[in-house]
Formats: structure tokens, C-alpha cells, sequence
């Protein structure tokens, strides 16, 4: 095509060669993509060795008037390969530039979707293509990228399918505030709040905001880690941007199909369980001696050592003393998640779209659990008028997950008592956890609160339902080639409506009640810019824009709750006795002003300045002294060495890049600043209550927290863009951190809210990528990242207090926050030692029972400082294979599964070597002062075992979290081309996808080393969630 | 043209960052920036009718089984019955009462001095307000009083503890300067007041009555000021009949906060009478009002028996061969109905009180008449509380005293062990004479595992969380009244 191209061309010059030349010569052209012959707007042309420059228009086409018919002239365009053509008197230079497939004129989106050339990027950007998430499917997009960006710690909780996740990026800033990146998919922000979560008393995960968005779907994300990258979003981007472009149609020739199917099987992954199996049901070395003992024994393992004889169990049914199996097998069922999306899209000169529909269909491992969704959206841009270009993006996301599992404490969660039962007692005799007449069939005689695990599952129902729609429109007009304006608004509503029952003839409740609730959630951002891109002088340019935002959230919360049940069989709200309703209601608005200013030097030094000030709504209350809005810079600048200075001929491309940014954060919710009093309820005997709301003390004059960060990096190529290094390190600090400022109890509020928290986070990331082998046949991509952050907490308030901002229900330990330490440290009762380091025990009563220190002590960190991730790719003629390593180091773990195993007499600890009969030794102080070593006996071990049980000293079960996981495995195959050539198809793809299949190193007994219940601030700690999954299925990808 | 459109750009710039109406946006639409004092009573009072969850594990779990009238074999949750240790449960009264009753009364005093509301109203809050603090420095010891639940006040998050002996100076005095500024009539809070209605001349019954309670429990660490403060209680006069009793009427529903705390414990657990309690109410009519047998609800004297305390269900199956839970007596169901009321302080209680002052000589008057009346009151109380079924018939009151006649050799033993029997279900009352006192004798138990050394607790401990949030204060109130542990004794256990 282009030989022909360039064969007219000559002709056209011979028939021109009569042609006498004036001084000045017009020469015109249109310039195309080479690869689909569409024509590029915007390219630049430029006369070499001038000042003389043009730029093509809509359709590609430019009009230049050159003095010399010999001059060279110059076409460039971010993302193509510059062309230099020497006019030698032609009046008509086409052009097709081809794309630029090296990473050195990579295009990048960075803030606001402005497109920039890695070089210009004077920060830590990572992108990735949407084929990674999209490839191993999970049912939260965002899991996927687990492990393979440096700096970005993503960790779910162990609720199973229907889950949140947590993504933190560089370290957690703020003390107690949100610490999760800013979500924009197609330019505008969304609703990333997480509808419910577990605490201290139990409860469900209500799964968050960035779940509804469809991996399919995705095109590219860029994660913008520092405040230089996210300066431009203001306060919300605090914690970092992730910014989520979705597929368009542009550069489909008629009508492209495209259809992906996966299909995935979870299983329990039991591998880390290593209790002991040998010593069935009992106390003091006892059997049960009937039905009423077992059920009063209830969860201890410490009976006599299993010898299949016929022992009474809980419902009075004997069977043999032997071990029954693992219990985690026998309930959990296998899951299946199925994932299809089917997606036309097309262009023509002036317009394109994309149109896609979803399902998601989920059956989760824990019986009766399950998560549908669904979800259409359409992409299309055209050109409405003359410079007028539009663009619109909607998604509509219909979701419903059933009987979300419940975690943490016991009712009502059935991962409690299965991971507690004696080795000889089977859950499937639990089934289905009905009497006769209907109610809970208990199983421990006295604690009504450890729920029948199939009546957890089966009868506990909660249920919600969310209708979702995000959708942004966008004009922008062209005033001339260097100057635009462009306005874009959006807007993320969604309503969730939610039933949560707990059924009649619940032991703990047995009347039994529900909630239903209706949530609704609606944010509108608008944008106005007017933005200038221009060359001041051949080496000079200068790109800036100035713009206006508004973004506006309201949200309300309008709530039934029915308890005691009358007629049993109706779960409705109508058919209760004591019936009451709430209306929670909150809204919130930032109005902004921003403008960023680059100025690029000869294509080798960059220089950007960005400025916005917000005004916050939340920070606003009448008498309010302090101010109301803040204003927040950044600098940053990028200098291409390897254009500056001749350097090694190895090095291809070397670029260091340096940015000092400050960004506002906090002050996301509302009514903060005031005293607030309710009425309450429906009063008492026709008297109506009221009191205080607040459990903080507000303070009026809170401000905005400040985080500032200066970062340092350098991005190398080598041996002909074989290997890429990627360096980066950062420091950022936080001051005036809006903190809950821990209050005695005996004040009467739990904390006060003040402006003094200070953080500091530092640390380093690399990603080195190389290609170690590349032929024809055969190629090998392998590419390592980590990173390394320590944060630290220098101040909280006045009297440096701790504050505390996680526990589990056991209230021995907390995630809290002490100067001097880490953040997220895990505080929790220790063993007192004596000097030597030796524990002392109480031996009073025979057996040695360990003491518990007077004050608490600090007994790890609750996030893990190194995190690594190793990928390698594959590619053998129509074969690939990838496989991705991960690992977190540093951390540590307050295991409630593991406490309550002890306490039980399941945990491998209890079984000595050699067994209980043979006792176990113990060595340490004892109260006098004096050491003794003792064997504490098979009866008495229950007792040695009591203070390190479930309610115990914390330090026992505090571990290193430690672990090398193989996360995800994808082998592949592409139908080669020829097979497709005669039919409709372009492409098919399949592939073998596998996640979590085991753990290479993990240092925790018995748990999942990530398991936590909630993605709150409180991360360490872990009670009883869903036990982790192997994952394995089928992806097919077919492109018409 | 091209000025215009720059100037058109400029203002939309502008407008697009205004604040105009941030302020009010910030404000809480749902809720008032002010309630009517009368509501914080209600609430208060409410409050202090105790919730489910302390009353659960401080009153019942702890109290209750310590002191022998309620057992169980479980080692999970009723802890108390084998002294074992669980610090969540121990400082659950501290962990509900200062975020709830005190918080709320701290407030209602700012707001009667703001408001300027008359001296009768304030005189009923701070006599509630020495209700509820009096129940905390006897479970606790030293706690802070002063400068308690005034966060928002005066900004003091970490309050210091006061030492027990000046809690129960001003406790005292409280209760004087108040019931002096008290009249007759109706007070200002109406029908708002749950406890009286309003009633002053109630209220000023109560108050003397909790300053002769409180007179007794100092009577063995200050002896000379016990007989003061007694006597002024008794001058100032305090309840004279069941009417008096002072209690809290609690609702069905709709929610948790207007139930009773005993009707919810028990809509979900159980738990049975102590062999201590059944032997002790041998041949007393009141046996088969405050018991039936669990399976049936029979209430038939032959059909009642406890067990001891400090056993698990291995122990008792071994022990008696019984272990199944039903074929024990547990409270009778009248007294926990979820609308069963809240008893604060009884009549009965008041004239064991007086029979005790006139033992001790403080006043004139017969101790027997005084025994006499305290043992009829307790038996009849139970109709005015739960109602006819709950009924003793004066014939069974008169034999019952004609059996067991008070004899001065053992007089205090007598009126202690009816105090006793008559606060049944006022547990924290229970725990807090028979710490004073020392009867009735009873046997402690000694469970492997338990961190009194196999002695009745003498306190609860602090909540755990003082020691990040309040470290300088709490480390002196240790300093002060001992290691934070339940063997410690506070000021006034001298016995």
C-alpha cells in the first residue's frame, strides 16, 4: 500500500517537474496511521530548522507554505515514530506514520486522562494493560493486580466471592481516615464505600464500590501512586488515583465482535490446617459420657486419645471415637464463578462505539452463598460539529449477592464452629441444624451464641440488591490548533436495597427478627477546562490548563427493623412485635479551581507545576473560625539524560525524574463539627428520650490534613529495550492528621476529634522487567517488582496517647496507632517475664499457668513493609504461558482461629511430640522468682492451655505473616491465523487459568497469612473468616 | 467577540468555586441541636435500669454466682461462678454506664445551670447521679467522680480516679443538699420522671433511704460517720411501705432499650439457683416465687433443687449424678418477663437497714419489729412487683416468722441473710452488703484456673483499655488502692 502510495507520488512530482517555483511553495498532505490507513489529527509538522509549523486537522490533512523547495520537512506525533521527508518540490507529502511500539514514546494517561509521553512524566506511573486483569478473572476486578505493581499492597478479606478489598498505595497516611486511592473510570469518580463491614461483634462484609466494574471491559489502568501524579484530584487523592480507562471503538473497521467466557472452580484450600487428629472430644483427658455431656463439653478437643469405640456425641447419637475428617471439607461445597461478556464496537471517520453486556454468576464455597451481576455499557464518541467532539460513557451494573457469610465473632457465622469441632465429631451430623419444630438444632448446650453452622448457612439470610449506574459525558471544542476547552460531568448513583433476617428459632434469638434497609448513594462531578497546548519556540512548548470542578455526594440510609416474629413462618416485616425505623442521611460538597503549567525543553527536560484549591463543604459550620479550604501544589520534572549526553551504547533510554507535591486529605464526611443531639426511638411509656449522639467529641475547627512527599526516580532501557529498570523513592509526610484522639471510658466519649496526627511514610519500589529471550519461535518476558515502606507514627496528640483503630471481640489486643512506632501496631496483653526473658507461671495450684503482664505490650506490625512480585511470561509459537509469585515480609498476624484452637485442644500445639500421654515439659519462672522445668500431665493440659485460649494472652497467638504464595497460573493458546483467515474470526484465545494454587513459604499455622475481616484500618487481625480457596477454570476470548 | 468569550469563561471559572452554602450543608438535617432536659431523664433513668449487656456480665455472670444465688456449670460464659477471669465482662459496667448514664447526667447539669431550671429538677439529677455512682465505687473502688463524663464540658479526656473514701463524703453530701432542696408536689419533669412521676416527696424518701444505705456501708471503715449519716437519713425520713419501693417500669419493646435487662439475659440464656439460695429459702413461703424447675416450670417445693457453685458438668454429673440443666431450678419466669421492672432500692431493704442502726444503737427502737417489718416487706413485695401470681399470703408471712423468730445472739447474721434473700435479683446490692457484712457464711470455690486463689472476688477490675487511654491516672488509682486484680479490697471492705 504505501509502495503504491509512494509511486504515485513520484509520478505526481514528474508531471510537476514543469511546474516554475514562487518563493514561497505551499505543500500539503494528509497524514494516516500506517497500520489502519486512518487519518491522524494533531500530528505535527514542522518545517526543520524553523519556526515554520503546521498541524493536521479532523481529517489528517495540512497545509504548510515552506521558502526553500529543498527543505526536510518534520512529522510528529506522541505514540508514532517522527518522519522526516524532504519536500525536493513536491506540493503534496502524504504521510503514513507508524506506531511507536518502543517504550520510549510510550503514552500514558495521567491525571484527568490527559494523555502525556513517558518522558514527560516527571513521577512513579505504572500502567497496565486491561488483558491483566481480565485474563485470571476474579470477581473483584481489582484482585487481580495483586502482586504485580510496586508500592500497591492490595489485600480482600476473607469473606469468599462477594468481598471488598483493600488497596493501599505507598503506605497508609492517614491514622484513622481512608486510606484507599481515588477510583476515576473514564474520567469521573466513583463510589468506592464499603456497604457493611465486619467488627468487633461480627457482622457481613457489604462489599465496596470498585467490584461493579467488569474486567472485560477494561482497556488500561494507571495507577498514579504520589501527590505529584494526583495532585490535580485534590483531597480525595490522598492515598493515590487509579485510573480505569474502559474499551472504546476507535480503530475497529466495521463491525468487531468480541466474546469472553470464563469458567472457575474454588475449592477450600485445606493444605495450611495442621491440627492434631489424634485426641477426640472431652475434658481432662475424658470422654463424653452422653449426648447431654457432649453437648456440654461442647468445642474441647481434650479427651483421650482416639480409639474408635462408640462414644455419645452432641444430639445423643454414639459414633465411633475416630477421626471424622476435615470439617472444612465436609461443608464448604466446591465454587463455581462463570464470567461472559459478549461486545460489538465499530468507527467510522467521525464516531465510534462500543457496546457491551455481562454476566457474572457466582456460587460461593459456603453453602447458600452466592453473587450475580450484571452489567451493559456503552462507549461512543463522535464528532458533533465542526472542532466538536463528544464523548459519553454509561454503565449500567445490576448486582445481587445472597447470604454474604457472615466473620469475626460466633452468631450467626458458620466458619466458627467448623473450624472448631473436635476431630472426632463430623459438621455433616450437623445437618440440616432443624429440630422438629423448626428452631436451631443447638449444638452446644451452653453457649447459644456458636450457631449451628447449616443453620447459619441455610437460614440466616441476608440479601442485597444494587441497581448502579455510572455514566460521564464529555464536549470538547477545538478553538484553534493549540487552544481547547472541554466540559465533562458524571455521575455514580447506585441504590442498594437490603434484607438481613435472623430466622425464628435462632438459639440466641428466638423469635428471631429483620432489617431491611434502603441505601441510596448519588455522586455528581462536573469539570470545566480550557486548556492550551503549544509550541513557543522549536525547542520551547508549553502545555497547561486551567479548570473549575464541583463535586457533590449525598447519600441516605432509610431502615426497617422488626424483632420477635409472631407467626413463625412469615420472615416479613409486618408480622413483628417490636417494629422501629431510622433515616441516616448525609451530603457533602468540594468545589475546586486547579490549573497545571509544563514546559518541555527540547524534548529532554520537562517541567510541570500543578495548583488547586479546594473549598470543603465538610470543613464549613456557622462561627467557624479556621478556614474552610486549602490550597495544595506540586512540581515535578523529568530530564532525559539519555538525549542530553552520549552514554554507554547499551543504555537506551535514561531518564530521572524528581517531584516534591502537597496534597489536602480527610474531611470526607459530613456534620463532623458539631454537638448533635436525637430523639430516640419511640420513646418509653409515652415519654419521649433524648440524648447526645456524639461518641466523639467534634471540634469545630478542624481543617484539612496536609501530606506532603518528595520522590526521586529513574526509568533505564538497555540492550535494545531489553531490559527496563524502574527505581523509585519517596518520603511523604502527614501533618494535622484528623485523628479520633483515644478518650478514657471514664469520660463519657470514646475519643475526640482533633487535627494532630502526624505520619510518615518512606520507602522505596523497583520494577525490573526483562526479555530475556526473544526469536521467532520463542520468547520469555520476566519481570520483578517490590516494595519496601516503613510507616511511622511521630505524633498523635498533646500527650502522644495511643489510638485505637481495630480489635476483635476478644479485646485483648488492638491494632493501634503509638508514636515512635509503626503504623498499624498490634498491642495486645503479653506473658510476664522475669528479667532473663523467661515466662512466669503460677504453679499455686499444681499446674503452671502462665501470667499475664501488667501492661500491654507491643507485639508486631499489622502490615507487612516488603512486598514482592515476581512475573514470567511465556510465549512458544501459539502457546503462552505466565505464572506470577508473590510474597509480603514484616508483618505480622493476631490469629483468633488459632487462640480459640488452643484453648480447644485442637491446635497442633496441645499433641506434644510424643504425645499427651507422655505430658509436656515446661520450662520458665515462677512466682517466687526461681526456675523450674515440669511436665504438665494429659489431664492438666487443658488447664496449661487455658490463659493462651480464645479470651487469653494475646502474645501466644501474635505471628509473623510471612509468605511466598503461587498466585496465578494462565496457560494458553491462540489459534494460529491461517485456520481463521477463511472464516469470520480474527482471533481465538484459550486458556487454563489457576489462582492461589499453594503456598511456597508461609509462617502462620493453620491460616490464611491474609486473611483479616475487615479492610478498615485495623489490618493484623483475624477471627474466623471463610478459609482460603484454590482456584481453577477456563478462559476462551473469540474476536470477530 | 473574542473579549466576551474570555469574560464568559472567567465567570463560569468562577462560579464554579463558590461556597456560599457549605455552611449549612454541614449541619445534620435528621437531628435537633437541643432536647428538652425532661427526655435526657427518661433516657437516664432507662439507662440506669441497666442494658442486657452488663447487667448479663457484671450483675448476673459475676455478682449473682459469687454471692451463691444463681449457679451454672458453664465454663464459657458464666465465668463468675468459678472466678475465673474474663476483663471485658468484669468492666462491662464501666464500659456502658459512663458513655450512657453519666455522659447524659453530666449534660443535663450544664444544661439546668443554663437554662436555669428550678432547684427541685436539679436536686433529682444529682440524686440519680449519686445512684448511679454509688453502684460503680462499689464494684470498682477508686474511679473518677469528678471530673467524669466531661469531655465535651472541659475537655478532659483522661479524668482523674477519686479515691473512694471522698466519693462517699460527697456521695453523702450530695444526697443531703438535695433532698433539702426538694418540696412536695410535682417536680418540673412531670410525667417524664419513670421512677416517681414527678413526685418530690418520693424522690426525698429515696434519697434519705439510699443515705442510709450508703450510712451502712461505711459502717465498719468509719463507724462515727455511719451513725451521723444514718441518722440523718432517718430524721430526714425514708421509705415507709412497698409503695415507696423505687423502681423502673420497662416496656415490651419496640427496641432493646425499653426492655428489661433480665427478660432479654433470658429470652436467649439460663442459668440455675445455687444450693446456697435453695437451702437458705427452706420453708420460706418464697421459695416457689423465685424458682420453678426448669423443664416445667413446676413450682412445687419437692420439684426445686439447686446445686452448688464451682462445678463444671463432669464435676456435677459426678457429684449428685444429675447434669441435666432442666431438672434444676432456675428463676422463676415472673420475675423475667421483658417487662418485668427494675428494682433500685426496696422497702425491705430499708428496714433491715434500720433493724441493723438499731442493733448497732444509733437509734431507738426495737430491732425485732424492725426484722419483722424487713421480712414481711420482702415477702409481700413480690405482688406489687410481678403481680398477683406472685402473691405470699400474710398467713404464710405470719408462720414463717413464728418458726424462725429473730434472736438477738446471731442478729446480725439474721439481718444480713435476709438482706440476702430480700435483694435477690438486685445482685449488685447483694455483692456489696455481704462483702460488708460476711453473711451469710459461705464456702468459696476453688476451680482450676481461678485467679483469687479460690476466694470470693472482692472487686471487678478496670477496663483494659485504661491502660493506653488514662495510663498516668489509672497507674495512680493502682498506686493508691492496690493492683488492679479482683482480690484487691476497696476502701470500705474492711471486713
Amino acid at each position: 500500500m504505501i509502495q503504491k502510495l509512494k509511486k504515485l507520488l513520484l509520478l505526481i512530482c514528474v508531471f510537476s517537474a514543469h511546474t516554475i517555483y514562487a518563493q514561497t511553495t505551499t505543500v500539503s498532505g494528509t497524514i494516516t496511521d500506517s497500520s489502519n490507513s486512518m487519518p491522524l489529527p494533531g500530528v505535527n509538522v514542522v518545517e526543520k530548522g524553523t519556526m515554520n509549523g503546521a498541524i493536521t486537522d479532523f481529517d489528517g490533512n495540512y497545509t504548510i507554505q515552506i521558502s526553500d523547495k529543498n527543505a526536510v520537512l518534520q512529522f510528529s506525533f506522541i505514540g508514532y515514530l517522527d518522519n522526516e521527508t524532504t519536500v525536493s518540490g513536491q506540493t503534496v507529502i502524504n504521510v503514513a506514520l507508524e506506531e511507536s511500539s518502543e517504550a520510549l514514546d510510550e503514552i500514558v494517561i495521567t491525571a484527568l486522562g490527559i494523555k502525556k509521553s513517558t518522558k514527560a512524566v516527571g513521577y512513579s506511573l505504572t500502567q497496565v494493560k486491561g488483558e491483566e486483569i481480565s485474563n485470571v478473572k476474579t470477581t473483584n476486578a481489582i484482585n487481580s493486580l495483586q502482586g504485580k505493581i510496586a508500592g500497591v499492597n492490595i489485600t480482600t478479606n476473607a469473606t469468599g466471592a462477594a468481598g471488598s478489598s483493600r488497596v493501599v498505595i505507598r503506605g497508609a497516611s492517614s491514622l484513622s481516615g481512608n486510606n484507599q486511592p481515588l477510583y476515576v473510570v473514564d474520567g469521573i469518580p466513583i463510589g468506592n464505600n464499603n456497604n457493611g463491614a465486619a467488627g468487633e461483634w461480627g457482622g457481613n462484609d457489604g462489599g465496596d464500590g470498585i467490584s461493579s466494574i467488569n474486567p472485560d471491559e477494561v482497556a488500561s489502568i494507571s495507577v498514579l501512586k504520589g501527590g505529584a501524579a494526583s495532585a490535580l484530584y485534590g483531597s480525595r487523592a490522598s492515598g493515590g488515583v487509579i485510573l480505569i480507562t474502559t474499551k472504546t471503538g476507535k480503530n475497529q473497521k466495521g463491525l468487531g465482535v468480541e466474546f469472553s467466557s470464563s469458567v472457575t472452580f474454588d475449592k477450600v484450600n485445606t493444605s495450611l490446617n495442621e491440627y492434631q487428629t489424634e485426641y477426640g472430644q472431652g475434658k481432662f483427658g475424658l470422654k463424653p459420657v452422653s449426648g447431654a455431656d457432649a453437648a456440654a463439653i461442647g468445642l474441647n478437643a481434650w479427651g483421650p486419645r482416639l480409639d474408635g469405640t462408640s462414644v455419645p456425641q452432641w444430639d445423643g447419637v454414639s459414633r465411633p471415637y475416630s477421626y471424622a475428617g476435615n470439617n472444612q471439607e465436609n461443608f464448604y461445597n466446591t465454587g463455581i464463578t462463570k464470567i461472559n461478556t459478549i461486545a460489538l464496537s465499530s468507527s467510522t471517520d467521525t464516531s465510534s462505539f462500543r457496546f457491551a453486556v455481562s454476566n457474572l454468576d457466582n456460587d460461593d464455597i459456603t453453602p447458600n452463598a452466592s453473587l450475580g451481576r450484571k452489567t451493559i455499557s456503552l462507549n461512543a464518541g463522535t464528532v458533533v460539529a465542526d472542532k466538536l467532539t463528544a464523548n459519553v460513557n454509561v454503565k449500567y451494573i445490576i448486582e445481587e449477592a445472597n447470604n454474604r457469610p457472615r466473620l469475626s465473632d460466633a452468631p450467626g457465622n458458620a466458619n466458627y464452629m467448623t473450624q472448631l469441632l473436635s476431630p472426632n465429631v463430623s459438621v455433616s451430623s450437623m445437618n440440616p441444624g432443624m429440630n422438629e419444630d423448626g428452631s436451631e438444632q443447638q449444638v452446644l448446650s451452653g453457649n447459644p451464641y456458636i450457631t449451628n453452622p447449616y443453620w447459619a448457612a441455610n437460614k440466616f439470610k441476608n440479601k442485597d440488591k444494587k441497581n448502579r449506574i455510572i455514566a460521564s459525558g464529555s464536549l470538547r471544542y477545538d478553538v484553534n490548533d493549540w487552544l481547547y476547552v472541554s466540559a465533562r460531568a458524571g455521575l455514580d448513583h447506585y441504590n442498594i436495597r437490603r434484607t438481613s433476617l435472623t430466622p425464628y428459632g435462632t438459639a440466641f434469638s428466638a423469635l428471631g427478627g429483620i432489617t431491611e434497609n434502603n441505601i441510596s448513594y448519588t455522586q455528581i462531578d462536573a469539570d470545566l477546562i480550557i486548556g492550551a497546548d503549544k509550541d513557543i519556540t522549536d525547542k520551547i512548548s508549553v502545555n497547561a490548563l486551567v479548570g473549575t470542578n464541583t463535586n457533590h455526594v449525598q447519600n441516605e440510609d432509610i431502615g426497617l427493623s422488626g424483632q420477635q416474629f409472631i407467626v413463625p413462618t412469615l420472615a416479613d416485616f409486618g408480622n413483628t412485635t417490636n417494629q422501629s425505623g431510622s433515616r441516616g442521611f448525609g451530603e457533602r460538597e468540594i468545589s475546586s479551581i486547579y490549573g497545571s503549567f509544563e514546559v518541555s525543553y527540547d524534548d529532554y527536560l520537562y517541567l510541570t507545576y500543578t495548583g488547586r484549591n479546594d473549598w470543603f463543604s465538610t470543613l464549613s459550620f456557622p462561627g467557624k473560625e479556621t478556614p474552610n479550604d486549602d490550597f495544595y501544589t506540586s512540581l515535578s520534572g523529568s530530564l532525559i539524560v539519555s538525549e542530553l549526553i552520549e552514554l554507554p551504547e547499551a543504555i537506551n533510554f535514561f531518564k530521572l525524574r524528581a517531584g516534591y507535591s502537597n496534597v489536602a486529605g480527610g474531611a470526607q464526611d459530613p456534620y463532623q463539627l458539631g454537638l448533635t443531639y436525637q430523639i430516640v426511638g419511640q420513646g418509653h411509656l409515652g415519654q419521649p428520650l433524648g440524648n447526645i449522639t456524639n461518641t466523639s467529641v467534634p471540634n469545630q475547627n478542624l481543617v484539612a490534613f496536609n501530606k506532603s512527599e518528595v520522590e526521586i526516580g529513574l526509568d533505564a532501557r538497555l540492550f535494545d529495550n531489553r531490559l527496563a529498570l524502574d527505581l523509585a523513592y519517596y518520603k511523604n509526610e502527614t501533618t494535622n492528621d484528623i485523628v479520633p484522639v483515644a478518650a478514657s471510658v471514664f469520660s463519657g466519649y470514646s475519643s475526640a476529634i482533633a487535627n494532630i496526627g502526624v505520619v510518615e511514610n518512606k520507602g522505596f519500589e523497583f520494577l525490573i522487567s526483562a526479555k530475556p529471550i526473544v526469536t521467532d519461535d520463542f520468547s520469555w518476558n520476566t519481570s520483578f517488582n517490590g516494595s519496601y515502606n516503613t510507616g511511622t507514627v511521630i505524633s498523635t496528640n498533646e500527650s502522644d496517647g495511643d489510638i485505637s483503630v481495630g480489635q476483635p471481640r476478644s479485646l485483648n489486643i488492638a491494632v493501634t496507632q503509638i508514636v515512635g512506632e509503626d503504623y498499624g501496631t498490634l498491642f495486645g496483653t503479653a506473658y510476664a517475664r522475669d528479667d532473663s526473658g523467661a515466662i512466669i507461671y503460677d504453679r499455686s495450684s499444681g499446674v503452671p499457668i502462665a501470667q499475664q503482664a501488667a501492661s500491654r505490650k507491643i507485639l508486631g506490625t499489622g502490615v507487612a513493609p516488603l512486598t514482592l512480585g515476581f512475573s514470567n511470561s511465556f510465549k512458544y509459537k501459539d502457546f503462552n504461558m505466565s505464572f506470577l509469585i508473590d510474597g509480603k515480609f514484616g508483618g505480622q498476624v493476631f490469629s483468633g482461629t488459632n487462640a480459640a484452637a488452643r484453648g480447644a485442644g485442637l491446635h497442633q500445639d496441645t499433641n506434644p511430640n510424643g504425645g499427651r500421654e507422655n505430658g509436656l515439659v515446661v520450662s520458665g519462672t515462677d512466682t517466687s522468682g526461681s526456675s523450674f522445668t515440669t511436665t504438665v500431665s494429659q489431664a492438666d493440659m487443658e488447664t496449661y492451655f487455658a490463659p493462651v485460649g480464645i479470651y487469653g494472652i494475646a502474645e501466644a497467638s501474635v505471628y509473623d505473616s510471612d509468605y511466598i504464595k503461587f498466585r496465578q497460573l494462565s496457560i494458553g493458546y491462540s489459534l494460529p491465523s491461517k485456520y481463521l483467515d477463511k472464516t469470520a474470526l480474527s482471533s481465538v484465545n484459550i486458556s487454563f487459568i489457576a489462582t492461589n494454587l499453594f503456598y511456597l513459604m508461609t509462617t502462620a499455622p493453620n491460616i490464611d497469612p491474609e486473611a483479616g475481616f475487615n479492610v478498615g484500618n485495623g489490618q493484623g487481625l483475624e477471627w474466623f473468616g471463610v478459609p482460603p480457596t484454590r482456584n481453577y477454570g477456563f478462559n476462551l476470548n473469540i474476536k470477530f | 467577540m473574542r473579549k466576551s468569550i474570555y469574560m464568559v469563561l472567567l465567570l463560569a471559572l468562577i462560579l464554579g468555586a463558590c461556597d456560599s452554602d457549605f455552611e449549612e450543608m454541614n449541619v445534620d438535617p435528621t437531628k435537633p441541636e437541643q432536647v428538652d432536659i425532661a427526655n435526657k431523664l427518661t433516657i437516664t433513668q432507662l439507662y440506669t435500669s441497666g442494658s442486657r449487656y452488663e447487667v448479663w456480665r457484671n450483675m448476673l455472670i459475676y455478682n449473682a454466682t459469687m454471692v451463691q444465688h444463681l449457679a451454672s456449670t458453664d465454663t464459657d460464659l458464666w465465668v463468675g461462678d468459678k472466678y475465673l477471669r474474663n476483663d471485658g465482662y468484669a468492666s462491662s459496667q464501666i464500659d456502658r454506664d459512663y458513655a450512657n448514664a453519666v455522659k447524659t447526667i453530666e449534660d443535663m447539669l450544664l444544661q439546668v445551670e443554663q437554662e436555669g431550671q428550678p432547684a427541685e429538677m436539679e436536686a433529682i439529677v444529682r440524686i440519680l447521679r449519686v445512684f448511679v455512682f454509688h453502684r460503680l465505687t462499689d464494684l470498682y473502688g477508686d474511679i473518677p467522680y469528678s471530673e467524669a463524663g466531661q469531655a465535651i464540658i472541659s475537655n478532659n479526656l483522661a479524668p482523674k480516679y477519686d479515691k473512694q473514701e471522698d466519693i462517699y463524703a460527697d456521695m453523702l453530701n450530695e444526697l443531703e443538699v438535695s433532698a433539702a432542696a426538694l418540696g412536695s408536689g410535682m417536680s418540673g419533669f412531670g410525667s417524664a420522671d419513670i421512677m416517681f412521676n414527678g413526685d418530690q416527696t418520693k424522690w426525698k424518701k429515696f434519697a434519705n433511704s439510699l443515705m442510709l444505705r450508703l450510712a451502712l456501708r461505711i459502717s465498719n471503715v468509719d463507724p462515727a460517720g455511719a451513725e451521723q449519716w444514718a441518722v440523718k437519713a432517718i430524721n430526714g425520713g425514708v421509705m415507709t411501705s412497698n409503695e415507696d419501693i423505687a423502681l423502673i417500669n420497662m416496656q415490651t419493646g419496640p427496641v432493646e432499650l425499653n426492655q428489661s435487662a433480665f427478660g432479654q439475659v433470658f429470652l436467649v440464656d439460663d442459668v440455675s439457683l445455687s444450693t446456697t439460695l435453695v437451702d437458705a429459702l427452706s420453708g420460706d413461703p418464697r421459695l416457689p416465687i423465685l424458682g420453678a424447675r426448669a423443664s416445667d416450670e413446676s413450682s412445687a417445693i419437692a420439684d426445686l433443687q439447686g446445686f452448688p457453685n464451682g462445678l463444671d458438668a463432669t464435676m456435677l454429673a459426678n457429684s449428685t449424678g444429675e447434669e441435666d440443666m432442666l431438672n434444676y431450678a432456675h428463676p422463676n419466669r415472673m420475675l423475667v418477663g421483658l417487662d418485668a421492672p427494675t428494682v433500685l432500692q426496696t422497702y425491705a431493704e430499708v428496714e433491715l437497714l434500720l433493724a441493723e442502726a438499731a442493733l448497732k444503737g444509733w437509734v431507738s427502737g426495737s430491732v425485732e419489729q424492725h426484722y419483722n417489718a424487713g421480712v414481711t416487706a420482702a415477702m409481700k413485695m413480690y405482688e406489687t412487683l410481678y403481680g398477683s401470681a406472685a402473691a405470699v399470703a400474710d398467713a404464710d408471712v405470719a408462720t414463717f416468722l413464728a418458726n424462725n423468730p429473730y434472736n438477738a445472739a446471731n442478729g446480725m447474721e439474721q439481718i444480713s441473710t435476709q438482706h440476702w434473700l430480700a435483694t435477690f435479683f438486685n445482685e449488685y446490692e447483694t455483692y456489696s452488703n455481704w462483702r460488708r457484712t460476711g453473711y451469710p457464711v459461705l464456702t468459696p470455690v476453688n476451680y482450676p484456673g481461678n485467679v483469687t486463689n479460690g476466694t470470693i472476688p472482692r472487686r471487678m477490675t478496670y477496663s483494659t483499655s485504661e491502660q493506653s487511654n488514662n495510663v498516668a491516672n489509672y497507674n495512680d488509682a493502682i498506686a493508691s488502692q492496690g493492683a488492679d486484680v479482683m482480690t484487691t479490697r476497696i476502701w470500705w471492705d474492711v471486713n
